[in-house]
């Protein structure tokens, strides 16, 4: 077992994708994630890894796109308005099924906003800005020991289903220092001799490309990304529940804000009120079906987000009715605190609910 | 003896999808024949882009990857590095037209030239957006008559024309700039001689390559396709000179 | 005796082979193809072909498959 270290949100997932066979990176500059970049610049340029300062986030993006294409593991990592100038390149990943990692560290919008912390960018990550049927996997981490988690898992992902992979990280949590351990990369290693372009010896030409003149061949290319997200849905939703069993009250959060929203229901179990955190680790897929199933027993679902309540549609989604769905937020600034979150709890409560 | 047949490096029954008379077909039959004459074919990685070349990998039998509109030199950077990272050095080179290269990709193409990545462009300016129906592009010359400068691209309403291989060869980073056209014998020998230089500066890690290959759009000229090269040899050529820009090999 | 093989699926009757032989011995045929044209043909009764190639090097299409000297 290796020892616990002290490590900033975004170091740890430098570290981490270093450590799962990161071979190229492509970026440019902007907080609160600089320090991605500033720390690979070193590692990658010491160990003749590739490592571009890209013109600008269409450039880095699109690198990325290229060195993925010949099968290598490629990050690129960015943050909310800069990620918007991404998109496009990002659906033409999709429709090429290419394994590329983009980690989001944001700050708020819309536009330039500031680098103040947010969890605006929920939409932008699970919707999208890109043309076409496409999904992106959306992963997110809630302390910096699951920034390691899930910067292994957001590779892993990629390469199995050949898809781009999403790590959506609070700006908070990237700049946050806490003890970790960067223990080593615990998926295996997907084979891509299959695809990647590697120039055609001793094996026909191959081609990756997203036009296609044909209307069957269209259809039939969307129809295929269709069951393969079928796939990702069945296969990698993944989420935490806390103290759901027997809640009435359920409480969804995600990233770092689903650690105070934790300790919210500590509290209110202390006091007798039965509640619960629901809290998803992929944004997509989203667990809509665990959800479900929780909320059916529920009162009242609670959804807390730094945000004017972007998963709340989602959470809406998975729990099918309106009537029993609230919403607490604020889109930027500091955190939501403990005893905020329990007084618009409790206010919630006592608006709705004469007997809880 | 058999002086011509089809390249190698040409799938086997593949028909461009070019218009008639289209100097798209030649230079990608040059481009087919320095890979097989340079023994390049299986170490070849293809950029196509968009518009009237974005096919190219149903005619050209090596690994191709489409790029998203006017990216193709730097999915090119990424290409080229993620290779040589894993030890491999590849032949890499883009083909775009001139609305890709030079406008809606002006930036990726020229930060690569202005880090010297060790890549090949080829550009064809055929002084408007083709695919789309002959519109105004970066490269259409003062006066031109297209769909959307219905009078003629003049300086006070749209400005001034771009003359790309010029810019290249200005760029610290560029090895090699050369300006090219297929109108006749002379000049598809000269072509070819260049985009040949272009592509040695690569293999002998020069930097950036760079060949802007002057060409016809005899559909959205609204010409024969003799009269379109008779347009160059006679009009165009006078604005985009035929010249080798920079060379770094003779110097 | 030196000659050119023309691939009449290929051809997209542009002429530009037609203008560029030396000693004109392309010509439009009397058989129609894709695009709806007359397609070229070669006709060298005197032998006068040098297999020069121009009209391969000419060819936008490559529907000058095969140029041989003899």
């Amino acid at each position: 077992m290796k020892e616990k270290t002290l490590l900033k949100g975004n170091i740890a997932i430098a570290k981490a994708a270093l450590n799962c066979g990161c071979s190229c990176y492509f970026g440019y500059p902007i907080t609160p994630q600089t320090e991605i970049g500033e720390y690979l610049s070193f590692e990658m340029q010491k160990n003749n890894l590739a490592y571009v300062c890209a013109e600008s986030e269409i450039g880095a993006i699109n690198m990325a796109l290229g060195a993925a294409s010949v099968g290598a593991k490629v990050m690129t990592s960015s943050s909310s308005c800069a990620v918007s100038l991404m998109q496009e390149t990002l659906s033409y990943a999709c429709s090429d099924e290419l394994p590329i990692v983009l980690v989001n560290v944001m700050r708020a919008g819309p536009g330039q906003g500031y680098i103040f912390p947010s969890q605006g960018d929920y939409n932008q990550t699970t919707i999208g800005g890109g043309n076409g049927d496409y999904h992106i996997i959306s992963l997110s981490p809630s302390s910096v020991q699951e920034c390691v988690d899930m910067t292994y898992k957001a590779f892993y992902l990629a390469q199995k289903y050949k898809n781009p992979t999403i790590l959506l990280v609070d700006g908070l949590l990237g700049q946050t220092a806490e003890p970790c351990i960067l223990f080593d990369n615990p998926y295996k290693e997907i084979d891509n001799s299959s695809w990647a372009l590697t120039g055609a010896k001793n094996r026909p030409s191959r081609k990756i490309h997203s036009l296609e003149p044909s209307q069957n061949k269209l259809n039939k290319h969307i129809l295929n990304l269709k069951n393969k997200y079928d796939l990702i849905e069945k296969n990698e939703t993944d989420y935490e529940k806390y103290m759901c069993d027997d809640a009435e009250i359920i409480l969804t959060a995600f990233g770092s804000l689903a650690r105070a929203v934790k300790a919210v229901v500590n509290s209110f179990r202390e006091k007798g009120l039965k509640a619960g955190l629901f809290r998803p680790k992929t944004l997509y897929p989203f667990p809509y079906d665990a959800l479900k199933k929780i909320a059916s027993q529920a009162k009242a679902i609670i959804d807390i987000e730094m945000n004017l309540g972007q998963m709340l549609r989602d959470v809406k989604l998975g729990v099918l009715s309106d009537s029993k769905v609230y919403f607490i937020g604020k889109p930027t600034g500091n955190w939501l605190k403990k005893e905020e979150i329990i007084d618009s709890v409790e206010n919630i409560l006592k608006e709705n609910y004469a007997n809880i | 003896m058999q002086i011509f047949s089809t390249p190698k490096s040409i799938k086997k029954d593949s028909s461009f999808s070019f218009c008639p008379g289209c100097d798209h077909g030649i230079a990608v039959k040059l481009v087919a024949q320095i890979i097989d004459e340079m023994n390049l074919q299986d170490k070849t990685i293809a950029i196509a882009s968009s518009g009237c070349s974005v096919t190219l990998y149903n005619f050209l039998d090596v690994d191709c990857i489409e790029s998203p509109h006017g990216r193709a030199c730097a999915v090119a950077t990424g290409v080229k590095r993620a290779h040589k990272a894993n030890g491999k050095e590849m032949f890499v080179f883009t083909y775009q037209g001139d609305g890709d290269f030079a406008s809606i990709g002006l930036s990726e193409s020229l930060h690569s030239a202005l880090r010297g990545e060790n890549i090949t462009a080829i550009c064809i300016n055929n002084t408007n957006y083709g695919m789309t129906g002959g519109q105004l592009g970066p490269t259409t010359v003062l006066g031109q008559i297209t769909t959307t400068s219905p009078m003629g691209r003049n300086i006070e309403y749209h400005g001034f024309p771009i003359k790309t291989a010029e810019h290249v060869a200005l760029c610290e980073g560029s090895a090699f700039s050369a300006r090219v056209a297929l109108y006749d014998i002379k000049n598809i020998i000269n072509a070819k001689k260049q985009i040949k230089k272009a592509f040695e500066c690569q293999l002998k890690g020069y930097g950036f390559s760079f060949v802007e290959i002057l060409s016809n759009c005899p559909t959205n000229w609204k010409l024969s396709p003799l009269d379109s090269h008779k347009k160059i040899e006679n009009e165009l050529s006078k604005i985009y000179p035929i010249k080798v820009f920079k060379d770094i090999t003779n110097d | 005796m030196s000659h050119i093989k023309i691939d009449k699926n290929k051809c997209k009757s542009c002429y530009l082979c037609v203008d560029v032989c030396p000693n004109k011995l392309i010509q439009k045929s009397n058989c129609l193809g894709k695009t709806g044209e007359f397609v070229v043909e070669f006709k060298d009764k005197d032998s006068k072909c040098t297999a020069c190639a121009q009209c391969a090097m000419m060819c936008p299409d490559i529907a000058i498959v095969e140029v041989v000297k003899e």
